[in-house]
């Protein structure tokens, strides 16, 4: 039996109108442990024998969708706003003029784990021509659509996923669903990754028991990378750095020296200020997303938070320069210091300030210096709200 | 015993707090900075941008007032400045406070633990003694 995929990508998710990183696109064209929703769906879909799958894919919103090469045998249109949903519906008219019986429609949005074979199964059962799936009793925008009925496809297209002209039974969805609607979904998404809580995986190699890399990533010596986390395509963990409790740093992304990330997500092209602290937040295009809060603040100092360019010969020639001092640098630390450098530890990386604090950079909480501490050395003493 | 009596000074801190306007915030305090024993209070309730100038002010502002054995206390402290100050791991180094008068309210109010002991031992009635 012929069955394809077809993938819409598009603005005017109502559930997205609050997500913070909406300026990159959709949530689902964001890279989450090294793939976008886009990716996993369409990986999902061959692994049922749904192919070839077609996207398409909203003008506004291609940079981030196609920022990386995706799966084979994805077959990506980008169009208009204007045009979308004609284009999707002239994709689907594709289809069925090229031999296809059944098409498999799914619009991003949430990215849900569906048993498609489970799904054509009730789609021929029922005799229907069109199904949906459902979560919870909500309706998901995940559609089985015979292609031969062609005025039932074009109404569900003309209404934007809201009306099918016939009745539609829906099928309830037993996997996993992540609505990917804010940043607190797309936090426990890369979660729910790298504790494989879900059928997909994170990209790339896992370089030590829960530690996922692409190549060509970089950690260096002195970095401390803790498992499960993840680490992105030509992305950077700088000496002293502390990668923590199910954290993502994404492609292009840079941790910098001493800073501590603690299950917190670092979007592409990100870059994290040195001696930071952050933990429980989604960090990118110079915001930060406090979960614990729930608030999302821009951070306008770029010695804190930044975003990395990835075109700009700026990137390039501090990277040259960096080249061709290393070797110089390496001799004159080895002629000063004679020693071996010490391994981070984290207790000290907490509890000194950012460096991109300047002069007060040193000044270091006195309740470090009390008698508890010392006589509890691994315990950090904080000064919270109150006197507490 | 001499409770305190000694004034303390609330201020407002402008909203966008950058290298310029902690500047001159900085020079605005100085006064009460280096007065003896300084108690203040900086109230961040209208700061809707916080760079690492302003927290180095604020640092630079505690220090003064610790070497002349005063404290600073932060106050109504808005989202984005505990945020930031989170993230530059400054935020353990201040008593922060809902309100300003909590924090103003907690220079009077605070006693170390011996100290408080002490005093409860003295006002109470001697404890019967056991047979």
């Amino acid at each position: 039996m012929d069955i394809r995929g077809l993938l819409l990508v598009n603005s005017g998710n109502s559930r997205e109108k609050d997500s913070p990183f909406l300026a990159s696109g959709p949530l689902g064209t964001l890279q989450v442990a090294g793939k976008t929703a886009l990716d996993r769906t369409a990986e999902r879909l061959q692994k049922f024998g749904i192919s070839p799958v077609a996207a398409v894919v909203e003008t506004a919103w291609t940079q981030a969708a196609t920022a990386n090469a995706g799966p084979a045998g994805l077959n990506s249109v980008k169009v208009p706003p204007d045009r979308f949903w004609r284009a999707a519906e002239n994709a689907f008219n594709d289809m069925a003029q090229n031999g296809a019986e059944l098409v498999v429609l799914v619009r991003l949005g949430a990215y849900a784990e569906i048993d498609f074979e489970r799904l054509v199964q009730f789609h021929l059962d029922r005799g229907s021509r069109v199904s949906q799936v459902s979560h919870q009793g909500q309706d998901l925008e995940v559609f089985c659509i015979s292609a031969s009925r062609r005025n039932d496809a074009a109404s569900l297209f003309r209404s934007r996923l809201t009306r099918c002209r016939s009745e539609c039974p829906r099928m309830e969805a037993g996997g996993y669903v992540n609505h990917l609607a804010d940043a607190f979904d797309l936090r426990q998404f890369a979660v729910d990754i790298l504790t494989r809580q879900t059928q997909t995986s994170p990209a790339g190699d896992e370089i030590k028991p829960g530690v996922w890399a692409v190549r060509p990533a970089m950690i260096e010596k002195g970095a401390r990378v803790l498992a499960p986390a993840f680490v992105g395509a030509s992305a950077r963990v700088r000496t002293g750095a502390v990668i923590t409790r199910c954290s993502s740093i994404e492609h292009h992304a840079q941790v910098d020296c001493g800073s501590v990330v603690e299950n917190s997500s670092v979007l592409p092209y990100c870059y994290v200020g040195a001696g930071l602290d952050l933990a429980h937040s989604v960090a990118g295009m110079r915001q930060v997303a406090n979960l614990r809060r729930g608030v999302t603040v821009e951070v306008p100092d770029r010695t804190l938070i930044d975003l990395v360019s990835a075109t700009s010969g700026k990137t390039f020639l501090s990277s040259a320069a960096e080249f061709l001092t290393y070797l110089p640098r390496v001799a004159w630390q080895g002629m000063i210091s004679g020693g071996k450098q010490p391994q981070p530890d984290l207790n000290a990386a907490l509890r000194k300030t950012s460096p991109a604090l300047g002069k007060a950079a040193g000044y270091e909480t006195p309740a470090c210096d009390t008698e508890a501490a010392h006589k509890f050395p691994n315990m950090v003493v904080v000064r919270s709200n109150g006197n507490q | 015993m001499e409770i305190n009596s000694r004034p303390v000074v609330v201020k407002r801190m402008p909203e966008r707090l950058n290298s310029r306007t902690a500047r001159e915030f900085l020079r605005d305090v100085q006064p009460f900075l280096h007065s003896d024993r300084p108690q203040l209070v900086f109230d961040l309730s209208q700061v809707v941008q916080l760079d690492a100038a302003g927290v180095e002010m604020l640092l630079r502002c505690m220090s003064e007032a610790h070497k002349r054995d005063g404290d600073v206390k932060l106050a109504s402290l808005s989202d984005q400045a505990v945020v930031v100050l989170e993230l530059t791991r400054t935020e353990r180094l201040f008593e922060i406070y809902e309100t300003s008068t909590d924090a103003a309210r907690s220079f009077s109010g605070f006693l170390p633990n011996a100290m408080r002991q002490q005093l409860l031992h003295n006002k109470r009635p001697a404890a019967p003694m056991a047979a």
